[in-house]
């Protein structure tokens, strides 16, 4: 019985990081028609920006408020800068654009912090355990899983109440009209990318200390992430939450039960949604 | 009209094999290798570039049909004791082309981004399982290959001979490459095409997208399968980076470098790409770096490549002759 809470519990966990990163593809998928390749790099990025930031100062406060700032800074640029011009020349071209700015990114962490996974230590209050109805649980991990519920609340509140998200819920639907009724929606664009990156390079902060900081971390999550987006459908929230509840489970317990083919029951999975319903548990045909 | 836009291509054509025959009597062995691997990825990129530029489908998973085909001839090699050359290639070949046709079937109802993250997730699989799979595919540490001789008949080549296997290979590729090219030109080549630029009227007229574009895929599996077994048997050494994304990464690259709108574009940017690289790696090793801009300035400023470079000069010369 213990077992399986603490299973369920660490599947919950990565559901939460996956849930912040792929939230903000699908919104930018939705939104621009990009797949954004370059999304998880963010976060790696990130992760790198908040273990430099850690050692220099030593505190991790400082270093969950300042990345994802640097994050929205950077990827605001890139889209004002090279998205945007690129724009007229199609979808695929987008793509290979953000594909390029992934690459360039992964090459630069190498050369800046090296190949080798490097260890980010907390102290303090998160580096502790506590007492959960009878059995112990870090406490790093409740404060992952409460960062990122507390951050899709905030997302759901600001979509669903305030004058931006609906401006950006519009958008997500017929950019065009949206555009036409006056809203400057290459702005709306450009805000939408920069959160995007800032979430995920959020969630990179935050992963810092629970998943190794190393190299290849982009690629892992960029597939996860994509997968998580094919499985609720492009461009829906609702269904970045499900799916990132079903992968993180997935992920959990795969690797409790079959540690060599965890990662082949995640496509399984995405197999059978495709076949069932090919345009994802919530996606909608264009 | 026709016959005199012909002849040039012909003749350019001609050259470039007299070049490439002609090339190893001057060479070095070093040189001959680079050779040997621009003509190794030249199939690859080409057969890429059937997908992307031809049918328009953005596919992320190209790599690991290179890998299948590298891993299963390398695999072969070491089981089967006295196998010969073509068998190995062979089968790495055969190997590809059946997993091909199997995600095939599984990607036929899909396009555009869809078609790009599932192969991308296919990739991701098979380069798991490469991992993962210790005893077949020697996992991280990868597996050695010793090249085999060919028997002719009536006489043995040396395989471990340079400028042999570069022959040997030049032959090999240089035909597939052609079948590729043949392929544009055939019916089913054309409806690919067409497809690309209007899939509801084809619908319309009778085709079926669907099972095209799993043809599509199941021949450049087998063309990336083949590339695949000569990548193998050129490098006697099998990685996981053959089946990894960055595998697919390179296809992309030397495809989008040498252009995706002329056939023969992605054999001009695997040239560029591997000279360039082997130029590189020599002043710092930071070299992918400096591809990823190359490729983020081509992309912003010539999106259509070298070849696309070249045709707009040779136009400007064209007018400025006519004026």
């Amino acid at each position: 019985m213990n077992v399986v809470t603490i299973f369920i519990l660490h599947g919950l966990v990565y559901a939460g990081l996956l849930f912040l990163v792929s939230s903000g593809l699908t919104l930018v998928f939705g939104m621009m028609n990009v797949l954004n390749f370059a999304h998880a790099s963010f976060y790696m990025l990130a992760a790198y920006f908040s273990y430099s930031l850690l050692t220099w100062t030593g505190h991790f406060w400082l270093c969950l408020m300042v990345c994802p700032f640097l994050l929205f800074v950077i990827g605001a640029g890139i889209e004002r800068l090279l998205l945007r011009r690129v724009h007229t020349l199609g979808h695929v071209h987008e793509l290979l654009l953000t594909f390029g700015i992934a690459f360039i990114i992964s090459e630069i962490v190498k050369w800046v912090w090296g190949t080798a996974p490097l260890p980010m230590e907390i102290k303090g209050f998160l580096d502790s355990n506590v007492n959960l109805l009878g059995f112990v649980y870090p406490t790093y991990r409740l404060f992952v899983l409460f960062c990122s519920v507390l951050i899709g609340l905030l997302m759901t509140f600001l979509l669903l109440k305030t004058r931006m998200g609906i401006v950006v819920r519009s958008a997500v639907d017929d950019s065009e009209m949206v555009n036409a009724l006056g809203v400057n929606t290459p702005r709306v664009f450009m805000f939408v990318f920069a959160l995007g990156a800032a979430l995920s390079g959020f969630a990179g902060v935050i992963s810092g200390p629970l998943l190794s900081t190393n190299t290849g971390m982009a690629t892992s999550i960029l597939v996860d992430a994509f997968v998580v987006i094919v499985i609720g459908g492009f461009g829906s929230l609702i269904g970045a939450v499900v799916a990132s509840l079903m992968i993180g489970q997935l992920q959990s317990f795969g690797a409790l039960l079959f540690p060599k083919f965890s990662l082949a029951l995640i496509y399984l999975l995405m197999a059978i949604v495709l076949i069932v319903k090919p345009t994802g548990l919530f996606g909608e045909k264009k | 009209m026709q016959k005199n836009l012909l002849k040039p291509g012909w003749i350019f054509g001609l050259i470039a094999f007299l070049v490439l025959f002609w090339l190893p009597l001057v060479a070095r062995p070093h040189q001959i290798n680079l050779l040997t691997e621009i003509v190794i990825f030249s199939l690859y990129a080409v057969s890429y570039n059937l997908l992307l530029g031809f049918g328009g489908l953005l596919s992320f998973g190209h790599g690991m049909f290179l890998g299948l085909g590298a891993f299963t001839t390398g695999a072969m090699l070491q089981r089967i004791p006295g196998l010969p050359f073509f068998g190995a290639v062979f089968l790495g070949t055969l190997m590809a082309t059946l997993i091909g046709l199997g995600v095939g079937c599984l990607l036929l109802r899909h396009k555009g981004s869809y078609y790009a993250l599932l192969t991308l997730a296919f990739n991701a699989l098979f380069y798991a399982i490469a991992i993962k799979w210790h005893t077949v595919t020697g996992g991280d540490d990868g597996l050695p290959i010793k090249r085999p001789g060919l028997h002719l008949g009536f006489v043995q080549l040396p395989m471990s001979d340079v400028t042999v296997f570069y022959y040997v290979t030049l032959i090999v590729i240089g035909c597939a490459v052609l079948f590729c090219w043949y392929f544009t030109k055939t019916a089913m080549g054309k409806t690919v095409l067409l497809l690309r630029e209007n899939e509801e009227r084809m619908q319309f007229i009778g085709y079926n997208p669907a099972v095209s574009r799993m043809i599509l895929f199941t021949l450049t599996a087998f063309f990336a399968g083949l590339s695949g077994s000569f990548y193998a048997l050129f490098f006697k050494f099998v990685g996981v980076d053959a089946i990894g994304i960055d595998m697919t990464t390179t296809a992309l690259l030397m495809t989008f470098i040498g252009g995706t709108k002329n056939f023969f574009g992605p054999v001009l940017g695997a040239g560029f790409y591997i000279t360039f690289q082997n130029f590189l790696s020599n002043i710092t090793d930071r070299w992918p770096l400096f591809m990823g801009i190359l490729f983020v300035l081509l992309v912003l400023f010539v999106p259509r490549g070298l070849s696309g470079l070249i045709q707009s000069l040779v136009d400007r010369i064209r007018r400025t002759k006519t004026e």
